[in-house]
């Protein structure tokens, strides 16, 4: 078994962290994620938001093995919990495979919340609970994946930088072109004024 | 992005839209109360965990119960109600 765990700030604030968070695929840096579907969702007696998700992902497996196996099997499936605490501001969010799981089980664990000492940055503590069964050089193996979920992790804070500076861009568009429509009939009423 | 359901997507996109605006703006502002996104909710879960003839009248593929469909794993996973602590994986 294998515990890989990682802390990051984001300089960004708790609520846009969050809500790209909420929106992390698709995005570039994680191809391998090829479908997200919400499974359910509430929000508890005490205010809370859980999601479960199911996710699938397509490892890039060379076709010569897709045609042996089928393609229908090449996909993996995590699924994923999480928890939003409006009030308390934090995100926590669990996801483990449900494909495999006679061979490896991955847990991971990340949870969001405002920097303690800076109110506009958000800090990430994520932990991977890896554990290969029944084959030997298990530990060998785990140390592999715990290194591909180390280089993972990076590119999932560099997906939510990338979510983030796409919902900015959304914004900025949509209040440009909201800009330039005042502008026009004032313009148009100043004319006729004359 | 795509539903793994391949023909609930436009209606999963749907849903997505509804639910990331009352989540921006209302639910993160501490005004959760009421349920702008029930009805696209339960019409993109019809299609991915239902079988089509409960489906509202709208075309939908013959492949429409995707998850069953696909033998994707997720029974015994508890997801009705607050659940409290992760799915146990045996490890």
């Amino acid at each position: 078994m294998k515990i890989w765990t990682s802390e990051h700030v984001f300089d960004h604030p708790w609520e846009t962290v969050t809500t790209a968070a909420m929106q992390k695929y698709p995005n570039p840096m994680n191809p391998s994620v090829v479908g997200v579907d919400v499974l359910d969702r509430h929000v508890d007696a005490s205010g809370k938001l859980h999601s479960h998700r199911l996710l699938s992902t397509e490892w890039g497996i060379p076709s010569i093995v897709k045609s042996l196996i089928g393609t229908c099997r090449t996909k993996t499936y995590v699924q994923e919990h999480s928890v939003v605490d409006p009030v308390k501001k934090t995100m926590e969010l669990k996801s483990s495979n449900i494909s495999f799981t006679n061979l490896v089980s991955v847990d991971e664990r990340l949870v969001y919340k405002p920097h303690p000492h800076e109110p506009d940055k958000t800090v990430l503590t994520q932990e991977a609970i890896i554990a290969v069964k029944g084959v030997s050089l298990s530990s060998y193996l785990e140390g592999l994946m715990a290194n591909t979920i180390s280089s993972n992790a990076n590119k999932g804070r560099e997906a939510l930088e990338w979510v983030i500076n796409r919902l900015n861009a959304e914004i900025e568009e949509f209040t440009a072109s909201a800009r330039g429509t005042m502008r026009n009939p004032m313009a148009a009423a100043a004319f006729v004024e004359k | 992005m795509n539903s793994v359901g391949e023909a609930c997507t436009e209606l999963k996109r749907e849903y997505d839209q509804c639910f990331n605006r009352w989540f921006a703006e209302k639910f993160l502002k501490g005004e959760s109360a009421g349920d702008p996104c029930g009805q696209l909710f339960k019409r993109y879960q019809l299609c991915v965990q239902v079988r089509p003839a409960l489906a509202p009248a709208r075309p939908v593929a013959a492949d429409s119960k995707a998850i069953k469909e696909k033998d994707i794993p997720i029974e015994g996973l508890e997801f009705m109600g607050p659940s409290k602590g992760k799915t146990e994986n045996s490890s």
